[in-house]
């Protein structure tokens, strides 16, 4: 049978009393919006197996009747995470231009669900995936190492942990096991030294390998990867490895030291696999990032979550980015998108930007179906989901109305994000007054929003733009890491 | 089109924050930017105080602009061409609209083509064209070639000449 752990009700949009005519009908209704044929987007293919799914069950009697039954022998329902859908209105005018519309979907862990499981610890499969070339001598490595001894003081022996250092080639400095023999492996840390160019891949695909021999959907397998270089030649291959890891539900986070590295090559392994990425200013915060993120880390009550969304045939799909727990931009050419992880102490959210076509007829009308499935790791449950449905009246009723707290002020700081993405495009293309005006209007607006120290950082790269066509390595990476921050509502404490 | 009221760009309906330069354009915020524009001065008569900050201008309005320290203010109609504002030179063929020789130009660093007033459907646009001194609305320095939505009242200085300007219909007051 067929059946998928979606409640088939529910996919086709009807009442559980529905006839087999209510049915076929809402199959049709449902289908004409997301059916692969009349809607190209990725979200929608992605959907409609569940749509048919969910028709091929309530259409045969008989399968009918074992669903109904299976589901009254079960538990009471008992939702592990909810998902909750904001619109940046509830009402649009039919104009003759197109029109944009927001939606903030947030994802918490059901409170009954976390209650009950405060003993059973996140157990993690975690690998820490370390640069040590030529560059990394010094304080960076004693940093890397103190960090390392920290993080195996954190774990117990219910987690499996492995280090793999890596230059021009990789070695396993710690084989994956359980965390028992704690000195030994702080020994192991102890003797690491430097020496070597930096190629990723190497690093990675021992990391992964270590990865693989405790894989499993009850754990949190993550790799964390540190590193301070450019590689060379390599990144094709290791992006195709991430996109590996990731469909064996390997999350990987990266994190760049110093001003040396590719921040957007990281960014991407990290959101191809659902990970976070982040910057590191300085070698003296190194403790500080990794013992946050593997804390962060054992807090997970949910991991490899997906988020897919499906907007109707006629709607667009502009940008998504996840606001938190690690603000990043996300890519909408899939079906799936990886999200990371859900914690147990705060959602997770994501900003979505659509447009609607210009000549609205005025109806009541949906937007979007949105679905996220996750793996709920005390539960030991695969393919959890959550699903909504965002519909919106258009009519010609002109009262203004006060878009949500919640996506004014993501929105706002998302802007900023934008501004210093837009000055890195438009410098990329050589266009310098451009990008100079966008660090100024990104420096007039991070002053007016109280952001003195960014909006001084802006303002200068905004020159240093003017006069040499290009922005410091630094300020580069300041500007765009920490303009992602400000979504958090709190300094990163990225001093130098 | 929700026109921004700080740099004119033209947005979709339904973007809360400008696309090209971050400014907030929904309501709330609109209303707060004004707010900090009010001036609290009962020597100003209430018609120039009800019209004080209005970004909008009417098909047949025209510009009056106050240099400090001049007696008799200028009356100008903007085209929608750009009305190129500078200072004449003997040197160069090359002749502003608006020649501000005669309020100092020269002593204040107004270049020989500072700055220009273009006119939009309801709207005027500042932009500066590379002066070498800059152009400063209410204060803030304008970025070369970016238009900026003037308002009733606004305060240009080209270089160091201070100017204010005021939208006034052609039937006078």
């Amino acid at each position: 049978m067929a059946f998928d752990g979606f409640d088939p009700f529910s996919v086709l949009g009807i009442a559980q009393t529905a006839t087999l005519d209510d049915v076929k009908a809402a199959f049709r209704r449902v289908a004409r919006r997301l059916h692969p044929d009349v809607n190209r987007h990725p979200g929608a293919g992605a959907q409609f197996q569940y749509i048919n799914n969910a028709y091929e069950v309530l259409s045969d009697p008989a399968q009918r009747s074992a669903y109904e039954k299976a589901r009254t022998d079960d538990d009471p329902e008992h939702p592990y995470f909810t998902m909750r859908v904001t619109p940046s209105r509830r009402r649009i005018q039919p104009l003759d231009e197109p029109q944009v519309i927001y939606l903030l979907a947030d994802i918490f862990p059901d409170p009954r669900a976390t209650q009950d499981s405060t003993e059973r610890e996140t157990r993690l499969n975690l690998c820490l995936a370390l640069d040590r070339s030529n560059s990394m001598n010094g304080a960076r490595l004693n940093e890397v190492k103190i960090a390392a001894h920290q993080i195996i003081d954190l774990l117990n022996a219910d987690d499996i942990f492995s280090i793999v250092a890596f230059s021009d080639r990789a070695e396993v400095i710690i084989p994956a096991t359980h965390v028992t023999d704690k000195p030994a492996m702080k020994a192991r840390v102890s003797m690491m030294t430097a020496s070597g160019g930096t190629e990723i891949f190497q690093g990675l695909n021992a990391a992964v390998e270590q990865t693989r021999r405790f894989l499993a959907p009850r754990l949190v397998n993550h790799i964390l990867l540190l590193t301070d270089g450019h590689t060379f030649g390599d990144q094709m291959q290791t992006l195709e490895l991430a996109r590996t890891a990731a469909k064996e539900g390997i999350l990987v986070s990266a994190m760049g030291l110093g001003q040396e590295w590719n921040n957007k090559f990281l960014d991407e392994i990290a959101s191809l696999t659902g990970g976070s990425s982040a910057y590191i200013n300085s070698s003296g915060a190194v403790v500080r990032f990794l013992n946050t993120h593997v804390r962060n880390l054992s807090n997970v009550f949910a991991d490899r979550l997906q988020l897919s969304i499906a907007p109707d045939p006629d709607v667009k799909l502009e940008s998504v980015f996840k606001l938190q727990p690690n603000p990043q931009p996300l890519p909408i050419g899939q079906g799936f998108i990886p999200l990371g992880s859900l914690q147990r102490n705060r959602p997770t959210s994501v900003l979505m930007q659509f447009e609607f076509p210009a000549g609205l007829t005025r109806e009541f009308r949906s937007i979007a179906r949105i679905v996220t499935v996750g793996d709920i790791l005390a539960e030991r449950i695969h393919n959890f989901h959550a699903m909504s449905d965002i519909s919106v009246e258009v009519s010609a009723d002109a009262t203004v109305e006060n878009p949500p707290t919640a996506i004014l002020d993501a929105l706002g700081k998302l802007t900023l994000y934008r501004m210093q993405e837009r000055a890195n495009e438009a410098l990329e293309n050589g266009d310098i007054r451009q990008a100079t005006r966008h660090l100024e209007n990104l420096a007039a607006r991070l002053s007016a929003m109280g952001e003195v120290e960014l909006a001084q950082q802006a303002r200068a790269e905004a020159q240093q733009v003017a006069h040499t066509s290009a922005l410091t390595e630094k300020g580069r990476k300041v500007l765009k890491y920490q303009t992602r921050h400000l979504l958090l509502g709190e300094t990163t404490g990225e001093t130098t | 089109m929700k026109t921004c009221p700080y740099c004119g760009y033209r947005n979709r309906p339904g973007s809360l924050f400008c696309e090209d330069c971050a400014q907030p354009l929904h309501e709330d915020a609109r209303l707060m930017t004004l707010q900090t524009r009010q001036i609290e001065d009962d020597e100003i008569d209430l018609l120039s105080q009800s019209t004080w900050g209005t970004a909008s201008f009417e098909q047949h309005a025209i510009v009056i602009i106050h240099v400090r320290d001049a007696s008799e203010p200028l009356h100008l109609r903007p085209t929608a061409d750009q009305l190129t504002i500078g200072r004449a030179d003997v040197s160069n063929p090359i002749r502003p609209d608006l020649d501000l020789t005669p309020y100092g130009a020269m002593e204040n660093g107004v270049s020989r083509l500072h700055a220009a007033i273009a006119r939009n459907d309801n709207t005027l646009t500042l932009v500066d064209l590379g002066s070498s001194n800059g152009t400063f609305l209410n204060g803030q320095r304008l970025t070369e070639q970016t238009p900026r939505v003037l308002r009733d009242g606004d305060e240009i200085r080209f270089g160091r000449l201070v100017t204010h300007i005021y939208f006034q219909d052609e039937n006078g007051f």
